[in-house]
């Protein structure tokens, strides 16, 4: 799962945010910090 | 020689979230309980560290807009998360240490405090944890 920075509070907005040990994404997501990439892409097998 | 050190602008991060623009104070503090080994014939109590339990507690102003004080506090309670302190904003050195608790657990988290005609202002505590300290 790939996130996206949206508040300036943790990073510049638009660019990928990658979680350091021991942080709580979910408390992120639930913040509106961060939001979760949807990943569209079909297995090639499909 | 006497020196003087005095935050104006100290950067402190609670789950990655920089709050330095919502905080007022913030004491970590590395505490490595002490167990008491005194045996007969000893005159004085002599102790060795057992567990560290590390604390950081902040004062910070309560917020509900998006994504500031509330938004960042509401969904660590009763949860595990890394806080990370510095003295001035200027790159992480030797003079300038980043002190990092992580997996420090918040157990209380006042949703409303405060008076007439005056701006909100909490105090929270985080405890546990392990304690790290970067110079670069």
């Amino acid at each position: 799962m790939k996130y996206t920075v949206v508040s300036d509070l943790v990073g510049t907005p638009g660019e990928e945010y990658v979680p350091a040990e021991g942080i709580n994404v979910e408390a992120l997501l639930a913040g509106g910090f961060i939001k979760a990439d949807k990943d569209n892409k079909k297995d090639p097998e499909e | 020689m006497a020196t003087n050190t005095y935050l104006t602008n100290p950067v402190v991060t609670v789950n990655s979230v920089a709050l330095t623009g919502f905080c007022t104070a913030a004491d970590m503090s590395r505490v490595q309980e002490s167990l008491d080994k005194t045996t007969f014939g000893e005159s004085s109590r002599t102790y060795t560290s057992g567990l560290a339990n590390n604390t950081c507690t902040m004062t910070l102003f309560l917020t509900y807009a998006a994504a500031e004080t509330y938004a960042t506090l509401k969904s660590l309670v009763g949860t595990q998360t890394t806080i990370t302190l510095k003295a001035t904003s200027a790159a992480t050195s030797a003079t300038n240490p980043l002190h990092t608790l992580t997996n420090a657990y918040l157990e209380t988290l006042p949703v409303l405090s405060g008076s007439l005609g005056e701006l909100q202002v909490i105090d929270i505590e985080f405890t546990g944890g392990t304690y790290t300290e970067s110079t670069s």
